[in-house]
Order: structure tokens, then sequence, then C-alpha cells
């Protein structure tokens, strides 16, 4: 049988303006119809290159040797003509991230019916019914083809997404990083739709994805690549298992089995831990809410609870990780707790004392109250150096004692050593984690007491991820910095935090110890995000019931 | 499997609530704009009573004129009174559509305003048409192949033109046509009959300053375009179509250009009102009789209320085109309906 896909000695160089970039090497593939093939790899690995050159989607800038041949035809070899009647009817693409993938100003529902427009002759009246057909293929109402893409969640754009790549039936779908950025949820939703039209039409998928226990759950095979390599592949059960290839052991680790004795306060990383000290548990209450609410009003002029009555303790030398998905007002929360936000009514007490109102109360405040935002890239000015950035906040608080000093010292404490060959660095000449240590060292150097993170690791690489978690880690128990950790992503509380508190819909439903809550879960909704964790398959009985 | 609560209740658009958010929206857009008209009309105001002179030293330059002569000219002006009380005349004035009387004409300024409005509207109009259509054109073109002959040799005699002084490139075309086309008026001294006849007349007087005016400002149309096209070439959206099947030029068409015209378009209603202001030059080389070759007479005055009235309607005419931009932005663009 002619295999679906083949990829032949594949590889594929960009030009740049520093010389040759060589992203794809000697990538050997086959995919059978039918068969769920996962291509895992971190960003810079050359998974998404690969993707691309299957449809020849690669910038002009790309070289490409080998072969692909889809469905034994060679793509390099064919026509323009022939290649555009391929594209989107043989082989077809769920983009990642459907928010940017989409047309923001064009209806979905336009967009999905371009392809049948194009590829087939289809009446209008056809069109229409197939529209609909495909929105209940993927458990959406055939109203929102009227919708634009701004108008729908992260996951129903992801639905839409997969409803175009389905439309002139191809018999090979390429799912590119298709669940990142949606809460583990809806993930699990979307895992469960492709996993479904695989096996209802017999298309052959390839699944693209940074995250090895996603892949777990869908795909039969594992390709795990590396720099451009594929570094090993094979039945994917065996290859998360028994990895044996040092990078598929990391990315293997970096996203830890809730549960797993092996992972608790074991975040992947290379440094060691220092050991746990005697740990009192009487530490005074350093950051806390009483009957905190805030009301916000919509658009429309009804008032949202974002935050409802919520109760939480945070004390000296511990981490607190504040679970929920994206809407259920974690964000706010961590906004009102920094005094960004001013409550409804409740009141945040820092060390016994309210939080104060006047500006300068406040900015005393926060210097004992660091945030650490999600994504570095953002939160660093591109134009100050690592010295600038982080001399930012002693100058503004006026802090006694030598600048540099203090700047030397906070990058030391945020694992940046030796700290000089950094202080001129620009953040773009850094590397994603690295850039990571800069902010959390730009808050260290107020010498806080407590560091607000919000889903620190959410934009980092996998081999990257365990390091940051092992610093703050580290940071607590060498330094007793309190942490309060908001993330969608369960393993990181059992990687590092003391404590879960969970959130849903503007309530903590959910507070205790970390064991306690997430092998015990007593809400439903615990229980729902647990369910929907992909797993491994090493023990899923545990969470039956 | 569980259902996500949030996934399932996403924003489903109301009809009914969509209503009163786009009322409180274009209500609070035209309340803004009538605050910013106020402004104008008070700066206007006090601006030029603060230009040094007696303007009745102007009016009587070549007479000779007794202090009781002037006295009366004074108190039937009201220029004796206090100046916020002449503030106060003339807002009240404005409301009834009154925008004083000339000081040299001794003819009510909305008269003269009015007859001249048409004009320019004509010249600027037609101006700004075309460069918005030559300067898409090329914009688009020229980011479509960034880099190439085209877009270096297109972007670089943009840039040349719209730098050059108006009055100059007028006078340049006016010698470089040889007197092909006339170089004063809007029509000939005797008009010919019929309403075709005169149109053409009218057009044919239109071309040079018409032509000078476009040249001059089709440049910002097309960096605009360029720069705004530029920015959405790297959507992910694009690859989307182009992975779908469709042709270079249906990617570009149906996809990238729409989105870029988006922040284009707030540009061409904003320029509009500056245009209309910049005439003065090319209606004063071309002796088009419209607002800016009357501003440019009535500086020599100065004459305060013409040139006060021009002012509230030059700046009033931005005012409008911003909030016309604001409001048509709502319909083009799905996203600010949403915020």
């Amino acid at each position: 049988m002619t295999p679906l896909l083949e990829l032949q000695d594949l590889g594929v160089t960009y030009r740049t303006a520093d010389g040759d970039l060589e992203a794809v090497r000697g990538v050997d593939l086959t995919l059978q119809p039918g068969e769920t093939l996962g291509v895992a790899g971190e960003s810079g690995s050359g998974k998404s290159t690969v993707a691309a050159s299957v449809l020849r989607l690669l910038p002009k800038s790309a070289k490409v040797t080998g072969n692909v041949l889809l469905d034994g035809q060679d793509v390099g070899a064919m026509r323009w003509g022939t290649l555009r009647a391929a594209r989107w009817s043989e082989a077809s693409v769920v983009f990642q991230g459907a928010m940017h993938a989409l047309n923001p100003v064009q209806r979905v529902g336009k967009q999905i019916a371009e392809p049948i427009r194009l590829h087939t002759a289809a009446s209008e009246a056809e069109i229409d019914s197939r529209v609909r057909e495909l929105l209940d293929q993927v458990d959406l109402p055939a109203a929102k083809a009227r919708a634009y893409p701004h108008e729908l969640s992260g996951g129903q754009k992801q639905r839409v997404m997969i409803a175009m790549a389905l439309a002139c039936d191809p018999r090979l779908v390429i799912a590119d990083e298709p669940t990142t950025a949606l809460d583990v949820i809806v993930q699990a939703q979307v895992l469960d739709l492709l996993g479904r039209l695989v096996e209802q039409r017999g298309i052959g998928l390839v699944f693209i994805t940074h995250d090895l226990s996603v892949l777990a759950s869908t795909c039969s095979r594992i390709a795990v690549m590396y720099r451009g390599r594929i570094v090993e592949s094979g039945d994917a059960k065996e290859v998360i298992t028994a990895p044996r290839h040092e990078h598929t052991a990391a990315l293997a680790a970096a996203f830890p089995e809730v549960g797993d004795a092996g992972s608790r306060y074991a975040p992947a990383t290379a440094r060691p831990l220092p050991d746990e000290g005697e740990r009192d548990p009487q530490q005074p209450v350093l950051l806390s809410a009483r009957d905190l609410r805030v009301h916000f009003r919509d658009r429309t002029g009804s008032t949202v609870a974002a935050v409802n009555g919520v109760e939480l303790d945070v004390r000296r030398d511990e981490i607190v990780a504040l679970v929920g998905q994206s809407g259920s007002g974690k964000t706010t929360l961590a906004r009102t707790l920094l005094g960004l936000q001013r409550p409804t009514s409740g009141a945040v007490y820092y060390d016994g004392e309210p939080l104060p109102v006047s500006t300068s109360g406040l900015r005393d405040y926060r210097r004992r109250v660091q945030l650490v935002l999600q994504d570095p890239s953002s939160a660093l000015n591109p134009r100050h150096t690592v010295y600038e950035s982080v001399a930012e906040g002693p100058r503004i608080h006026r802090l006694d004692g030598d600048e540099r000093d203090l700047v030397v010292s906070a990058l030391e404490a945020a694992e940046l050593r030796p700290a000089e060959q950094y202080l001129t660095r620009l953040p773009h000449e850094l590397s994603g984690g690295q850039r990571q240590r800069v902010v959390i060292a730009g808050a260290l150097a107020l010498n806080p007491s407590v560091l607000v993170a919000d889903e620190p690791v959410a934009s980092l690489d996998a081999s990257v991820r365990g390091e940051i978690l092992g610093l703050l880690l580290r940071l607590r128990r060498q330094l007793g910095v309190a942490g309060l950790v908001i993330t969608h992503d369960l393993g990181l509380a059992w990687n590092i935090a003391d404590r879960v508190a969970v959130m849903y819909r503007g309530e903590l439903v959910e507070v205790g110890a970390v064991e306690q809550v997430l092998l015990e879960p007593r809400h439903d909704y615990t229980k729902a995000l647990l369910a929907a964790l992909p797993s491994a398959g090493r023990d899923d009985a545990r969470y039956a019931g | 499997m569980t259902t996500s609560p949030t996934d399932q209740h996403a924003t489903d658009p109301d009809e009914r609530r969509d209503g009163t958010s786009t009322v409180r929206y274009v209500a609070g857009k035209v309340g803004g704009a009538l605050v910013s008209l106020v402004f104008v009309v008070a700066l206007g105001f006090f601006l030029f009573r603060m230009i040094p002179g007696d303007p009745l030293v102007t009016m009587t330059r070549e007479r000779p004129t007794d202090p009781e002569q002037l006295a009366h000219l004074r108190e039937r002006l009201g220029l004796d009174r206090p100046v916020w009380q002449q503030f106060l005349d003339y807002t009240n004035g404005l409301l009834q559509g009154d925008f004083g009387t000339s000081y040299m004409y001794r003819r009510p300024v909305g008269d003269m305003i009015a007859e001249r409005v048409w004009p320019t509207l004509l010249l600027v109009g037609t101006a700004t048409v075309l460069a918005v259509l030559l300067g898409l054109w090329l914009g688009v073109r020229a980011a479509w192949r960034r880099g190439g002959t085209f877009d270096r040799t297109q972007t670089g005699i943009a840039l040349a033109l719209w730098s050059m002084p108006q009055f100059w490139l007028g006078l340049l075309l006016l010698i470089a046509t040889q007197g092909v086309f006339p170089s004063r008026g809007m029509t000939s001294v005797d008009p010919p009959d019929g309403f075709v006849p005169q149109a053409l007349d009218v057009a044919w007087h239109l071309t040079l300053p018409c032509l000078t005016l476009l040249l001059v400002i089709y440049a910002q149309y097309m960096l605009v375009m360029r720069s705004s096209l530029l920015e959405e070439m790297g959507a992910d959206y694009l690859r989307t179509a182009r992975a779908k099947g469709l042709r270079d030029d249906l990617v570009r068409r149906r996809h990238a250009v729409p989105n870029a015209l988006l922040p284009t378009m707030t540009l061409i209603f904003l320029q509009f009102g500056m245009v209309v202001s910049g005439t003065v030059t090319v209606e004063a080389v071309f002796s088009w009789p419209g607002l800016g070759l009357l501003t440019y007479e009535s500086l020599r005055g100065p004459d305060l209320p013409v040139l006060q009235g021009v002012f509230v309607i030059l700046a009033g005419s931005v005012i409008v085109m911003n909030l016309l931009a604001d409001l048509l932005y709502r319909v083009v663009d799905p996203r600010v309906r949403a915020s």
C-alpha cells in the first residue's frame, strides 16, 4: 500500500543574513492511512518546518532537499496549479494559534466555506449545508458560522480550525500544536474530537506538539525531534515510558504525572535542589484575602463577579498554586492582591495590616510583593540592557546600597552566573529561560517576601520549564520567599507547590495541601480538571469514581 | 467527557444588547466631537483677539476719519464692549448660524464661506479620491513585492513629491504645461452654455490645481497602505489562505488587503480635513475661488471675522471627519464593535 505521506531524507535550510540555518536534516517519516503519528520537540526543533514542507508552505528563503511524497506524488516536483489543487483537498493543516490563523474580519462560516468553493463545484446551498455539517461534527452550533473569530472562545476557534481542515475531506490532516494555549478541559475536548475524527474517517493525522503527554493519549507512534533531526521514534507508549534519547527523557520529565511520587518537589532541573530544612508549619501569614470580591460591568451593563468571596492565605516559606481555567478570575485575584485592582468589597492584608490606599503606601507594599509575568519577551523592555531592567526597581524604590551590587546579587540569586557576563546584554540576545530569569532577578532585586508569578513557565520550552520551577523552589528553600503561582497546569503544582487553591467562576472551590487536593479531590470541578489531564496511561484507574 | 462551562457559554451575540451599546458608542463619540468643537470656537475667538494691531486702523486705512467716527464704528462693531461680552455675542450668533460681518466687504461671513466652500470641496474631494486610489494601488503593489524595483522607485518618487512645497510644484506644472491648461479661476471669463460644456470647462480649470494637490498628498496613502500591508503579510491567516490552495492574488485581495485597509481608512478620513486646510497655497497659486483663497485674501486685512469663520469651518471639518472615521471603523471592523 502506498503510504499517505512519506518524507525521504528531508532537509530544509533557511538562508538568513547570518548565513545558512539548517532547520531540518535527514528526516524520514512514513504515515499510513488511518494512522496517527506524533511529532514532538521544542521550539526550534524543526517540527513546524516539517509540517510546512508537506504543502510547500515554506518561505522563499527556504531551500528544500530530499523528497516529500503525498500519496505517492512528489510534492516538490508538482507544478503550481497541481500543488494548489492538492492543498487542502489532499492534505490540510490545523494551524498553531487559531487566534491568528483565522482572518479576523471575516465570518468563520465564510472561511470554512472558502476551500469548498475553491476546490469543488458545489452550489451555494450545498456549501451552506456542508458548513453546517462541519460545524456539527466539531460540536459547534450552526449559528456560529455567522460569528467573527474574536466572538469565539479559544476552544471554539480551535474547533473552527478543525472544521475548516475537514472541509474538503482530505486524507491527511497535519495538526500543528492544536491544543497549545488551551485550558486542560478544552484541550481534552479537542483531543477527543481529533481522535474520533481519525477513527471515523480513516484519515491520517500528523500531530505536532511540544507536550509529550498529549501525544501519549492520541498517537500510536511518536517521533521526537531535536535540533532538526529525529532523535527517537517508535511506539508511543514505549517512547514515553522508556525513552532512549536523553532529550526525550527531558521532554517526558518536563510534564510530570500528577501522583508520581518521583516528581513531587522535584522539577526537572539539572542543578541540585537544596535539602529541605526543618519546616515550621506555623509560619506567619504574609498575604491574605478576606471575603474578597471584585465586580466588573461588562459591555452590556450587567455585573460580573470576577472574584466572588475569596479567602486565601499565603504564608512565609510556602508556595501556593492558584489553578483554574482562563476566565475563572485567577488573574483578577492576583491583580487585586497586588493592589493593582481595587476590590469591590472585602480586603487584602499584608503582614496583618490592610493594604494601604495611598500611592506611597502602595509603592512600599509592592516592594514586598513582586510580580513575575507570563511572557518574559514582552515583560522586558527590548531596548533596556539586563542591568537597566534589573536596576529599575531599586531606583524607583530608592534602595540604599550600591546599585551595581544589588543588580549583581539579584542576577546571581536568579542563577544567572557569572552575573557580570549578562549586565550589558539586551533581551533579544538571551534565550527564553534566561529572559525569565532576568524578570525574576528584577523582582528579587527589591528583596521581596512574596513573589506572585502569573503562568511563569507557560511560554517557555519544556527543558527550560523545569529549570525555572527549580529556581522558584530553591528561592523558597534558601531565602524563604513565599510564592503564589497562578497556573492552569496541575503538573506545575505537583512539581513545586505546597498548597493548591482551585478557582472556578470567581470562587475558590477547594483549597488544601497538594497531595490532598490533587489525589483526593472533593469538588466536582477539581475532579473534572484532573480527569482532563492527558495521561501516559501509567495508571488510568486512579481518578475513577 | 466533561463539558467546559466557559467554552459552551462563550459570547453569544445578543442583538438587543448590541443595539444599546451601539447607541452608547455613537453618543460618546458625538459628545466628544461637540466638546472639541466648543474648544475650537473658543480658541479661534481668543486667538484672533491676540493678533496685534487695531482692526479699526486697518479698516480706515486710506480714509481720514475723526475720533468721533472711530468711536461710532467701534460701538457699531461691538468692539467697545469687554472681550467676554464679545465672546458671548459671537457664540450666540454662531448658534443662529451668524458668523459675523466681514470688515472688508461688509457682508455676512456665513454667506462668503458658503459660496467658497463648494469650489474647495470639489478640488479637495477630487484630489483626495484620486490620491487614495493611486496611493492604495501603488502601496499594495509595493508591499507585495517588497524591496523590488517597483517598490524602491515608487517609494522614492512618492517621497520626493511629498516633500515638495505645493506652490512650487504648482508653478512648475504651470511652466511645464506651457499654457495648455488655464492658470487661474474655476471657469472661463465667458463660460459656455449648457450643463455638460460648463462641467467640462470647470474640469479643464480643475486639472492643474487638482494634479498639484494629488501629487503632493498621494504619498501618505501609499506609504501607510504599504506599511500596513507589510505588517499583515507576516500574519498567520495568510498562510492558512495559501494552504487552502488560494492563488497568490486571491490571498492578497480577499485576505491581506481588507485587513490592511482598516488602519489606512482612518488616515484617509483624518487627512481629508487636513487637506482642506492645506489648500491655501494651491488655491492662491491658481486663484481657485475656494476657502483657501478666501483665507489668503482675508489675511491681508486682516479681516478677523472672516478668518475666524474659516478657522472654525476648517477645524470643524477635521473634527467631523474624525468622527466619521470612528463611526465607519465600527461598521467595517467587527472587532471594534466588541470592545
